[in-house]
């Protein structure tokens, strides 16, 4: 039986086409989220990439904050919930899940089971969150994904605020006008985020094994200092980003099997 | 009368607050606004004042930003922001109690932002219970009737206070006894149940008693609904019509509440045998289970859990007014006690200002998830 998941979210559109609820036939990501055509590409590439007809899929369930704007979904879940099921796929040992998204940052606890037993989600803020490395980025005339390498070179983080991106853009500039060194800034950048996700995370309760999703996982100077502040191992894969449409379609082909 | 057509009498009074105020004004009638969270209503209705709840509205704040700083209670903003836009011209007077930092400045702002509506402070003592404490309340409350004695040229008896305190009374017994049956009719959507608590700070309390009892009389002959997920609703307030729909629109059925706005109000009556002034101060003292009620010992929090597992409720949905920091301070309590009795509990932040609930809806989705 094939199932698929669609994670629409406020940058990227992911989608996985999973059979049997157990084998993952085929991924695709496109670099635009709600209110773009993101989800189409995202569908079309899937299916082209999985070689399955489009009448063999036998439940389609979207997830993200644009869930409700894919008219082809036969349902919808929180991307809690789907972080959650997409998480305990790709490592069945996660008891807690952090995901740093585009707009919001989630920690989620998961039973034995890989059921989810609790969650806490970041308040209206765009601190802790991809927005703001995205904006940090944009300070510095960086490309996102290589903030994590730049992070690798520094020699000491500069001190970035936690509490407020737009008091952070300012300190960033301040720090450059000081002439810290850009990796420096951006090591502070990113234990910025970890600071604050960490805090989020000890309010959900860490247990082990910790499992990284959402897009910063791909951030390796994040990772690092949650790693550092958490003092815990942080587990990620390369499907990471896809965490919450793998869920979608585990869910999916979890309710057809009912 | 259906039950559908009392709960849309109280629809209409909970959504129209103005036109209420309109129609004390064209009936000759004075009002006398009353601020969150606990304000002597007694004694301004035996007055022949009619005492009318000021909690602010959902609104963006700009006016009352030239007062307040950006991290303060929403709720507090929006009622200088009423205040100041005009909302409340006509009143005589608006009584602030000093339950919590927020309140304290909304009174010392509200006497240069809106100096047409007179400010009279409710000073509670902190330490409420022992004659020490009773008898600061007894002096907050006769510096209340002389301030409405003055401001509005209406006299005090202590014989009309005790008639007062009768109908406050029993409001607060057919208000429990709501709350009883409600927690057995999950037709009755969440958006209803605070319509109902909602209009009875806009009507006299002997027309609210009037209509509750007709609601309940109609809920005894209608039977029960088709069963939704139960859950205890906590915060100051829980009326914001985008989350309301939300609860209703994901199934979830409000067994109880501790919201300050709506059951805390009514959980303690005054004794009738006790000189009228005195009884009310007595009452104050054993006031209870409220953030802004100071107990060392938190008895908020078992209430909570006790509540909920009375009900049935599943799980439990704080509202968090931003930033209200006596409830703040009470959340990790509410959490640990809860998640120790094996009750999920969600935290939603709300905010006056807020127009869109989208994040609350994904939070609260999972939260059935879990639930279910």
């Amino acid at each position: 039986m094939i199932t698929l998941g669609m994670d629409i979210g406020s940058t990227t559109s992911k989608c996985v086409l999973l059979k049997d609820g157990v084998e993952i036939v085929a991924c695709a990501l496109a670099p635009a989220g709600i209110g773009t055509d993101g989800p189409v590409q995202a569908y079309r590439e899937v299916l082209l990439r999985g070689g399955v007809p489009e009448r063999e899929i036998r439940r389609k369930m979207a997830t993200g904050y644009g869930r409700k704007c894919w008219p082809p979904a036969d349902g919808e879940l929180s991307e809690l919930t789907a972080h959650a099921l997409g998480c305990h796929f790709l490592l069945r040992s996660a008891r807690t899940v952090i995901d740093i998204g585009g707009q919001d940052a989630k920690v989620v606890s998961l039973d034995a089971q890989g059921r989810m037993a609790s969650f806490v989600m970041n308040d209206k803020c765009a601190a802790g969150t991809g927005r703001f490395l995205d904006v940090m980025a944009g300070i510095l005339k960086r490309d996102v994904d290589e903030l994590g390498g730049l992070a690798a070179q520094a020699a000491a983080p500069a001190a970035i605020s936690s509490t407020c991106t737009v008091f952070a853009e300012s300190e960033v500039i301040s720090q450059l006008a000081n002439g810290v060194p850009v990796p420096d800034v951006v090591a502070g950048i990113c234990k910025s985020v970890a600071v604050r996700v960490a805090a989020l995370a000890r309010r959900a309760g860490v247990k082990e094994a910790v499992f990284m999703s959402g897009g910063v996982a791909q951030n390796a100077g994040v990772r690092k200092a949650l790693e550092d502040d958490l003092g815990v191992t942080l587990h990620t894969s390369e499907l990471s980003q896809l965490a919450g449409a793998l869920g979608a379609a585990v869910y999916g082909f979890q309710k057809m099997s009912k | 009368m259906s039950v559908q057509i009392v709960l849309e009498k109280f629809r209409a009074m909970a959504a129209n607050p103005k036109g209420q105020l309109d129609t004390y004004f064209a009936n000759g009638e004075k009002v006398v606004l009353v601020a969150p969270v606990y304000t002597p209503e007694e004694i301004i209705h035996s007055m022949g004042l009619v005492p009318m709840g000021a909690w602010g509205a959902d609104m963006a704040l700009n006016r009352a930003k030239e007062y307040f700083p950006a991290f303060i209670c929403s709720i507090m903003q929006s009622v200088l922001e009423l205040g100041m836009k005009g909302a409340y011209d006509g009143a005589s007077a608006i009584v602030i109690p000093s339950l919590c930092d927020s309140l304290k400045c909304l009174g010392q702002n509200w006497k240069y932002a809106v100096p047409s509506i007179p400010f009279i402070p409710m000073t509670y003592p902190q330490n409420r219970r022992g004659d020490v404490g009773k008898a600061f309340t007894k002096a907050g409350y006769e510096r209340v009737i002389a301030d409405l004695e003055q401001a509005t040229g209406t006299k005090f008896s202590e014989e009309k206070l005790a008639a007062s305190i009768a109908v406050y009374n029993e409001h607060n017994a057919v208000m429990r006894q709501l709350d009883e049956a409600l927690a057995t009719h999950p037709e009755i959507t969440a958006a209803q149940r605070c319509d109902i608590y909602k209009s009875a700070w806009f009507m006299r309390k002997e027309e609210h008693t009037a209509l509750v009892r007709a609601l309940l009389a109609e809920l005894d002959a209608a039977g029960g609904g088709p069963e939704k997920i139960k859950v205890l609703v906590s915060g100051v307030l829980f009326d914001s019509p985008a989350l309301l729909a939300i609860l209703d629109e994901l199934g979830f059925q409000v067994a109880a509440d501790d919201v300050a706005a709506e059951s805390r109000q009514y959980r303690t009556d005054t004794d009738p045998n006790l000189p009228p002034l005195e009884g009310l101060s007595e009452k104050f003292s054993r006031m209870d289970h409220c953030s802004v009620l100071y107990d060392v010992d938190k008895k908020r929090v078992d209430l909570i859990v006790e509540t909920a597992r009375s009900r049935d409720a599943k799980g439990v949905v704080v509202a968090l007014a931003k930033f209200c920091d006596p409830e703040e301070f009470d959340y990790p309590l509410i959490r640990k006690a809860c998640e120790q009795a094996g009750l999920p509990v969600v935290l939603i932040e709300t905010d006056r200002q807020t127009v869109n609930y989208e994040q609350a809806k994904t939070q609260l989705e999972a939260f059935r998830d879990i639930l279910a």
